[in-house]
């Protein structure tokens, strides 16, 4: 019988990819990349944003096929038709955005493509079985989740966990995990870690792409580094260093000023002041002021309370007590039209969902929150204008504004709709994650342009899962802890990553 | 550099040349079928539009004559004005299946006030259009019930009221100043046709070139993204629904100049044709997309073909399979799949 997950014969395999090119369009994505999978690795893909390293774990995975080149498994052609195929071989990818079905169970989740295998006479479901060698697989992971859980009960960290899963029932002996952490909290993230390696020890390949240094260097046996679609080098082992790899994936040397410095100011009038604020009825009052010219960073695990904070003030949430001041005035959004009126702009976090319409022209969303208008007429001439004058600014990569977002890299996507919030000379701006899932050219240039307009006297709050991120941009940090404030600290004190820390556990 | 002296000096340079032609090649023709494909799918309804022309000349040397060119679009206007209100509403990603209720209902008070009135009878008809449009956008919008389901209701409640006001009899419409107003010529061209342009074009005007026709546009093509982008979803909402119900009010008046009379089932189906033709004319379901004109092609297509079959003298119950086939055929060619992930 198959399917029972069992770890103790995986079969090693070898993955060759030679000379893959593969085009989108006008978009080069790969460019004659060349390199090896070995067994029993873990293999991290490092490179920015549209550097190719989602297509490549695509065509290896049989999702997408290349226009050129070869791929060998073992030394054997493979040509992989689409996913199935893939895993028949056995090579399964985790994608990179959740697929988790959340109406369905556990177990249900993991088989989602294969319930047949339990069906019994009459094309009933033997759905016993099928959660007993589901649990099979999770135990192998040693995450302490039970199939009968709630599904819902699971955090993000959790539920990747549960694709992993579901990837491993088909066997496989090389995994691919797309971005796997991109959205997890830090402690979910070591959860997925300690996942990998863990496989590793069982004798799995896995191959992995993170935009954290941090894990890759945690994890990685061999570092293969894409640029503009081609394999620009590999570390392997001890080579492996920080410095290394943000040379190569970027091209340039990247100083270690990844974040621009801090001004020294006089103390500025206060803009927003937050009193006595609940999130819940059951929290604590929680007080805040934002002053012009400053960057105040929330920080916290997920579900601390930091993005319902910034969705209150955005006009989007209710808070369930108190009162907001705005220049002393009082401030009630009941619509997050009203906090744009106000001067409030907001980047949410969900940038494809809440940020921009993807097929529309990023011309489109760049003049979205405030079209050029003569009376009711657009106007069209001045709305080119102004997103010329976004692109240039926070150096969008494009070359035609009227091509659909859906055609930029995450990167460049987030640059879009930082310039259509800047587009409305806000005084106040509310970032969520800005720089999630975004590769370290973009993210510099992201903070670069924040930092210039906060020395010209714009006020950010900033929540940001990225405590370095969070420690490298802002004047102040609150911490918060199940929606009470648990910490604050002045940054122009040095301050260091496990203090932080130690208020939001 | 040619691939000739590659192959005698490295076999490996050879491969990357021979891997590198391919995949220019692949590319190009992709691209190709890509542009195409992209062809077809914009100019399919134009392509279909004057395919049914030639045929039908061709079939019936009468389709062609002046006088069967004045039939077609005094049959084009009602369906037009309807449909180009809907546009608004499909754009913004909702529907409106009571539009024919509500046309039906401005041509009963068009047809009572009309005696007293004369012309003046589209204030009242357009009031009445006006008033049932925004209360299908307040429930819609401030209930937060899907606007599919507060249309079929409203589709039945406004068929019950017709039937109140006139207890399923006929009314006769036949004060001059207003068939005359509505139903009449100047030089030969139908008064219907020169209001059914000049709302074309107004249309044309509020959805390509004003700031609310981009937040319509928006609120269809991401609504939670315009919302929180500061544009006023709900108002733009029940903005759409003002719009069409003012349009079905037009569109009943010009219905009742046409026909003289207002009858309890006047405007029944109307509301399908209407969709299906937005729909013909390249304008998906699900929001976000489409245009004007190409509301204006799939009137001019639905009726043609309606009108065609009729003079080849079609079995009627074969033209409804026609236009059926029709419908499914020009979307199944013109739709962007690329945009819609999940087909439901």
């Amino acid at each position: 019988m198959d399917g029972e997950g069992r770890g103790d014969e995986v079969q090693t395999i070898e993955l060759t990819a030679e000379h893959l090119f593969k085009s989108y369009g006008s978009t080069r994505a790969l460019v004659d990349v060349s390199t090896t999978l070995r067994p029993g690795r873990i293999h991290a893909f490092a490179g920015e944003n549209g550097a190719g390293k989602s297509t490549l774990l695509k065509i290896l995975a049989g999702v997408e096929s290349a226009d050129g080149g070869t791929l060998l498994l073992n030394g054997k052609p493979y040509r992989p038709r689409n996913l199935r195929d893939a895993e028949e071989h056995g090579i399964a990818l985790v994608f990179q955005e959740l697929t988790i079905n959340p109406s369905l169970g556990i177990a249900e989740n993991i088989y989602i493509d294969r319930m047949r295998r339990f069906s019994r006479r009459f094309g009933t479901l033997d759905a016993k079985k099928m959660r007993r060698t589901a649990q099979i697989i999770i135990d192998r992971l040693d995450i302490g989740i039970s199939v009968e859980q709630d599904i819902a009960s699971l955090d993000l960290g959790q539920l990747k966990c549960i694709e992993i899963c579901r990837a491993l029932s088909t066997q496989p002996s090389l995994i691919l995990l797309d971005e796997a952490t991109a959205f997890l909290g830090w402690k979910e993230v070591e959860a997925v870690l300690a996942v990998m390696r863990r496989l590793r020890e069982e004798g799995v390949t896995l191959g992995f792409v993170s935009h954290h240094i941090a894990e890759v260097m945690g994890v990685a046996d061999t570092v293969i580094i894409l640029k503009d679609g081609a394999n620009v080098g590999e570390l392997h082992g001890a080579d492996i260093n920080a410095e290394t790899i943000h040379t190569r994936m970027v091209g340039r040397e990247v100083s270690a000023e990844l974040y621009p410095a801090r001004h020294e100011r006089a103390a500025s009038k206060t803009l927003l002041e937050l009193s006595g604020i609940r999130l819940a009825e059951s929290t604590e009052d929680l007080n805040l002021t934002v002053h012009a010219g400053e960057v105040v960073g929330i920080a916290g695990l997920k579900g601390a309370g930091g993005e319902q904070i910034i969705a209150i003030i955005a006009g989007d949430q209710r808070a369930a007590a108190g009162a907001m001041a705005l220049n002393g005035s009082p401030y009630r959004p009941r619509l997050p039209t009203d906090g744009w009126l106000a001067g409030i702009s907001y980047v949410p976090g969900d940038r494809a969902r809440e940020g921009l319409i993807v097929d529309f022209s990023i011309l489109d969303n760049l003049v979205m929150a405030a079209s050029p208008h003569r009376g009711p007429v657009f106007n069209k001439a001045k709305a080119v204008d102004i997103a010329k004058g976004a692109v240039r600014r926070l150096s969008i990569k494009t070359n035609d504004i009227r091509a659909p977002c859906s055609s930029l890299s995450g990167g460049n996507m987030q640059k879009v709709v930082l310039g259509k919030c800047l587009g409305t000379e806000p005084r106040l701006m509310l970032l969520n994650n800005p720089t999630r899932g975004v590769d370290v050219g973009a993210r510099q240039d992201i903070y670069r342009a924040i930092r210039k307009l906060v020395d010209g006297g714009l006020a950010v709050l900033l929540v940001s899962e990225d405590l370095t991120e969070l420690l490298g941009i802002s004047e102040r940090l609150i911490v918060l802890r199940r929606g009470n404030v648990s910490g604050s600290f002045d940054l122009n004190q040095p301050c260091t990553e496990q203090e932080v820390v130690r208020c939001m556990v | 550099m040619t691939t000739d002296t590659l192959k005698e000096e490295d076999p490996k340079a050879r491969d990357l040349a021979k891997s590198k032609q391919m995949a220019s090649a692949v590319k190009s023709q992709q691209a190709a079928r890509r542009r195409s494909m992209g062809m077809v799918k914009n100019y399919f309804p134009i392509a279909l539009l004057a395919l049914l022309c030639i045929a039908f000349a061709l079939m019936n040397h009468r389709f062609v004559t002046l006088s069967n060119l004045v039939t077609v679009l005094q049959q084009t206007v009602t369906l037009l004005v309807v449909a180009l209100g809907l546009t608004f509403v499909i754009i913004a990603g909702s529907i409106d299946l009571s539009v024919g209720s509500i046309v039906g209902m401005a041509t009963v008070v068009a047809a009572m006030t009309a005696p007293s009135l004369g012309a003046l009878a589209i204030i009242p008809a357009c009031a009445v259009g006006l008033l049932a449009g925004t209360i299908n956008g307040f429930v819609f919008v401030k209930g937060k019930v899907p606007s599919f389901i507060v249309t079929l209701g409203a589709m039945v409640v406004y068929r019950g009221i017709i039937l109140i006001f006139t207890s399923g009899t006929t009314i006769s419409i036949d004060d001059e100043r207003f068939v005359n107003a509505f139903g009449g010529n100047s030089l030969g061209v139908p008064h219907s046709v020169v209001i059914a342009v000049v709302l074309t074009v107004v249309c044309l005007l509020i959805l390509d070139t004003t700031v609310f026709g981009r937040e319509v546009r928006a609120v269809g093509g991401g609504e939670r993204v315009a919302a929180l982008t500061g544009i006023r979803v709900e108002r733009v909402k029940i903005g759409i629904y003002m719009l069409l119900g003012l349009l079905a009010g037009v569109a009943g008046v010009l219905n009742g100049a046409w026909s003289m009379a207002a009858t309890a089932q006047m405007g029944t189906g109307l509301e399908l044709d209407a969709i299906g033709a937005v729909v013909v004319g390249g304008t998906p379901l699900t929001g976000g997309q489409g245009s004007v004109l190409r509301t204006v092609l799939g009137c001019l297509i639905m009726v043609i073909l309606s009108n065609g079959m009729d003079m080849v003298g079609l079995d009627p119950y074969i033209q409804n399979i026609a236009k059926g086939v029709v419908l499914v055929a020009a979307v199944f060619v013109t739709i962007d799949r690329s945009k819609i992930s999940v087909m439901k």
